[in-house]
């Protein structure tokens, strides 16, 4: 919801001649993606930097990671709210982030600082089935996938761009799918056509 | 479709081929069912070996594998080896491996990233290699079989999630020749286990080694691996029973199978001495039965060959009994066989009887007469002597027939013919109608024998309620006199037989004339005999007997005269015998007892009279009534008789000539030893029955002088009667030394020429009174 909101406000901050990229990404057999992060960033120009944000939070709710993609800007501070019974041990090893999280039950309080953009996968040493993502943005649009596989940038600047579709089980090297299109004044839409893997365990509902 | 069966010339070779033949198929028929069975079975075992085997390394693989997978995913797993692998920390990460390696004895272990980059391992991988190691653990397989750096290795791997999967530990055993080893240490069974890889030519090589396989393995093992069952192959090393199993890959890289070989020669070792054992019993068997067939085919044969033989014997005409021995089918045809012989040859002697003899009489026929005669004269020839065939006719014998009836007729026959048999020892044949013949020895008395038949003929019978009186007519010729053959021999006697019957019934008649003629007189002398008592031409004449000791004469011996009236004196030599054959001799000798008695009593006392008898009239119960009546009759005191018996009288038996002997002795009378030394002498004779006197024969007195032995002998006797308290009187004596050695030698009495002839009864009273003085001389 706040995603929601972040981007809204980015959008609406866009020089008059940015519009809104409507972002489809679905499955080979056509079948909606969501949790896919899809961002854009300018080819000949600097990208713009996302804004800060405040109250982002990976949850730990029967014992799986809610949200399952959480996108923040870079700089931002991630609380690890543990809202089950147990214990659990939050870490990740990427190099966007190393951190570990010993988290007694029902404690909420424990922030993270993501200095560094990039894919930061989180895990469970307790509990291996648990896996969530944090993607820290370097640019200003960077937008999940709703359940409907739909995402929409806005106040992307015509022209040439880079647009990036990320997902956890994408078959790509880097997991990311990368094309330049062309983004028109008034906006326009696109999608992408992704094969996924089956994912590694059972993940929880908020997952794929 | 007839299959013709050998012929064997012996039964016991016959028997002994067909039915060990028969055995010797049978038991190699069983004996390969057996061996195909035993064969199949073994096989089956062996396949079954097999498959065990792979299901034991089946077995031994997945444990491997779970134990290394869980060796593998618990390393996989350590917070701190994921956090060395995330934040590539790679001596943390070689130090866990090596680790890893040492705590699981494996050789490999080392970290595959899911950027395809490979660490910890010391190896050098070519890059397809890890490319396609690296697909199968991104499609998701965590163990199987790859070719890595050299060789195939069996890997297991588990991904590692730091938290996201990062890459894959891998954990690597080589499947070489160790290894193998190793699980051909676990089978039961002696299997050579070894792994092939399709190498990039398609063909199929050992993992780990470069040379060139056996060539048709590549072959079988592409055949085999579909099939999921062991199945023979053939190499160069020989034949085995093999199984290609299947070794799990890994997605993209080549094929690996286990091939389990499991050589026959080793497999089926134990079940080769079974089908030897079978092949020995089998031989053992077929030889064992040859054997005891040969042996008990023998009960068999040999009472059936016997058989054989027999028949022969009884096809030629022999002999032909078969011993019998048990109690089967053989043993009765043994029995039933000699039943047949036997009646064969009953039936043969009763068929050859009727043949060759009469029906009637049952007395050989004429056929059987010519065969026995012409046997006789060819041993006559061989062997000498002098056959006789008598031809004897019965003389009534038609009247008979025609009065009385043909029944009556042949009763008679069959009656005459018995008693002409019993009467002859020799072959009596009937030749047809009343007519008989004989075959006789001529070595006994001819005339006695005819008279012999004359009188069985002619003794009465009565047959079939009738009194019938027959008589006979015979003619005899001899061999080889009148005739050498058969023919002429009947023909001669049939003529002398015409002759005979001319004299009339009763009469028997030589062929040869001087025969003819001797017959003739004897039948005189015969008939002449019978009338010669009546007609009173008997006389008695006397010889004295000179006493030594009393020097005069002691008394007379009677001696019997015929004077007959054709002929003349004839002499006792000639018709004494005949006298004794007929049996006349009883009463002429009863005659002469009478007279010399009667004439003895004129004598003056004590003067003996010594008379002759017969030992045909001591066999003729009565003889001491005769003498009895004699002495009444005449008035003789009985021990002025004395009887002179020889020794002949003992032929009888002893003991009834002894009981007549004391009888005669009982009256009173003298008995004398006549002839003594000559005959049937016994000494025991005289020790039976006390003699008064014994009469040494002429024999020795004549020899007295001129023979040493006769000397000795005559004193012997005289000494032994002297003993016996027995007179002696020496027989013969002509000469005067006679009688000086006799009475030198204690002789009793003299008796002969040189005293006096024989003189007739008017004569003796003549003597007496002489009395010669010369006489009393001598001495």
């Amino acid at each position: 919801m706040r995603a929601w909101l972040l981007i809204l406000i980015l959008l609406t901050s866009m020089p008059a001649h940015a519009a809104n990229l409507a972002i489809a990404v679905r499955g080979v057999d056509g079948k909606p993606i969501a949790n896919a992060v899809v961002s854009v960033h300018l080819i000949d120009r600097p990208t713009p930097a996302p804004s800060t944000g405040h109250g982002f939070a990976v949850q730990q709710k029967d014992l799986q990671f809610s949200p399952f993609v959480l996108v923040v800007p870079v700089n931002s501070d991630v609380s690890f709210p543990n809202l089950d019974k147990v214990r659990h041990h939050v870490y990740s090893f990427s190099p966007a982030k190393k951190f570990e999280l010993k988290l007694y039950a029902r404690e909420q309080e424990r922030l993270v600082h993501f200095d560094k953009p990039g894919i930061v996968p989180l895990g469970c040493n307790i509990h291996d089935q648990m896996s969530g993502f944090i993607v820290v943005a370097d640019t200003a649009w960077a937008v999940r996938t709703d359940a409907s596989g739909n995402a929409v940038l806005s106040g992307v600047p015509a022209g040439q761009v880079s647009l990036s579709v990320w997902h956890p089980w994408l078959r790509t090297p880097g997991n990311s799918m990368t094309k330049q299109v062309a983004v028109g004044a008034n906006g326009g839409s696109d999608g992408f056509t992704v094969s996924l893997r089956p994912p590694p365990r059972a993940v929880g509902s908020t997952g794929y | 479709m007839l299959l013709a069966a050998p012929r064997f010339r012996r039964l016991r070779t016959k028997l002994t081929v067909l039915y060990a033949g028969l055995f010797g198929l049978a038991m190699l028929g069983a004996s390969l069912v057996l061996f195909t069975v035993v064969e199949r079975n073994a096989m089956q075992q062996v396949r079954g070996e097999l498959v065990a085997a792979g299901t034991v390394f089946d077995r031994l693989l997945a444990q491997r594998t779970a134990q290394l997978g869980g060796a593998t995913s618990l390393l996989a797993h350590d917070f701190g080896f994921r956090a060395a692998v995330a934040t590539g920390d790679a001596r943390t990460v070689e130090s866990a491996l090596t680790n890893l390696r040492q705590r699981m004895v494996v050789p490999i272990a080392f970290v595959v990233g899911v950027d395809g980059k490979i660490a910890g391992l010391h190896e050098p991988v070519a890059s397809d290699q890890a490319a396609a190691l690296w697909q199968a653990l991104d499609a998701g397989q965590t163990s199987g079989v790859v070719q890595l750096g050299g060789t195939a290795r069996h890997v297991v791997a588990a991904p590692i999630l730091a938290p996201t999967l990062t890459g894959w530990l891998v954990l690597a055993t080589n499947l070489d020749a160790s290894e193998m080893a190793s699980l051909q240490r676990l089978s039961a069974i002696p299997i050579q286990a070894s792994v092939f890889q399709r190498d990039a030519a398609g063909r199929w090589q050992v993992a780990g080694g470069s040379d060139a396989p056996e060539p048709g393995l590549s072959r079988f093992i592409d055949a085999a691996r579909r099939a999921d069952a062991p199945s023979d192959v053939t190499t160069a090393r020989g034949e085995s029973v093999a199984l290609v199993k299947k070794l799990p890959g890994m997605a993209g890289t080549p094929d690996s199978v286990l091939l389990l070989r499991y050589p026959l020669a080793l497999a089926l070792a134990g079940y080769r001495q079974l089908q030897l054992a079978i092949a020995l019993t089998a031989i053992a068997g077929l030889i064992g039965t040859i054997f005891a067939t040969w042996r008990m085919a023998q009960s068999i044969t040999r009472p059936v060959s016997m058989l054989d033989a027999a028949a022969e014997r009884l096809a030629a005409g022999g002999d032909a009994q078969v011993p019998v021995d048990g109690d089967d089918e053989l043993a009765r045809l043994a029995g039933t066989f000699n039943r047949m012989a036997a009646g064969i040859a009953e039936r043969e002697r009763r068929i050859t009887h009727l043949a060759f003899n009469d029906l009637l009489t049952g007395l050989p026929n004429r056929a059987l007469l010519l065969e026995h005669l012409e046997h006789a004269l060819r041993h006559r020839e061989r062997n000498g002597g002098t056959l006789a065939v008598l031809c004897l006719d019965l003389a009534n014998f038609k009247a008979v027939n025609d009065t009385l009836g043909l029944a009556v007729g042949d009763a008679l026959l069959k009656a005459m013919g018995a008693r002409i048999s019993a009467a002859c020892d020799g072959f009596v044949a009937r030749l047809g109608g009343d007519e008989f013949a004989l075959v006789v020895e001529a070595g006994a008395d001819i005339e006695r024998l005819a008279e012999a038949l004359l009188g069985a003929v002619e003794a009465p019978l009565h047959v079939a309620g009738h009194d019938v009186t027959a008589g006979a007519s015979i003619g005899i010729a001899l061999a080889p006199g009148d005739g050498n053959d058969s023919a002429t021999l009947l023909k001669n006697a049939d003529l002398a037989l015409h002759r005979a019957k001319e004299f009339g019934r009763h009469s028997y008649c030589f062929f040869e004339e001087a025969l003819n003629q001797r017959a003739q007189v004897r039948r005189r002398i015969e008939s002449d005999l019978r009338l010669a008592l009546k007609h009173g031409q008997f006389e008695m004449f006397f010889q004295p007997l000179f006493d030594l000791r009393k020097n005069r004469i002691g008394s007379f011996e009677a001696l019997l005269r015929w004077n007959h009236p054709e002929r003349g004196s004839i002499s006792p030599a000639e018709f004494i015998p005949v006298a004794e054959e007929t049996g006349l001799i009883v009463e002429i000798g009863a005659w002469v007892l009478r007279e010399s008695c009667r004439l003895a009593a004129t004598w003056p006392e004590p003067i003996r009279v010594a008379v002759n008898v017969s030992s045909v009239q001591f066999r003729k119960p009565g003889l001491n009534d005769v003498v009895l009546q004699a002495l009444v009759a005449s008035g003789l005191q009985p021990a002025r008789l004395e009887l002179e018996i020889t020794e002949s009288i003992f032929l009888d038996g002893t003991d009834a000539t002894l009981a007549v002997l004391h009888s005669l002795r009982s009256l009173g009378v003298r008995v004398a030893l006549d002839d003594f030394g000559t005959g049937y002498s016994s000494l025991s004779y005289l020790q039976s029955f006390p003699f008064d006197k014994i009469k040494i024969d002429r024999s020795f007195i004549q020899h007295l002088l001129t023979r040493q032995g006769a000397t000795a002998i005559v004193r012997a006797i005289i000494d032994l009667a002297h003993a016996l308290g027995m007179e002696t009187t020496a027989e013969g004596v002509e000469e005067n030394d006679q009688l000086m050695a006799l009475r030198r030698h204690g002789c009793t009495s003299v008796q002969g020429y040189l005293f006096s002839r024989p003189v007739a009864a008017a004569g003796v009273h003549a003597l007496l009174d002489a009395e010669a003085p010369e006489l009393r001389a001598v001495g």
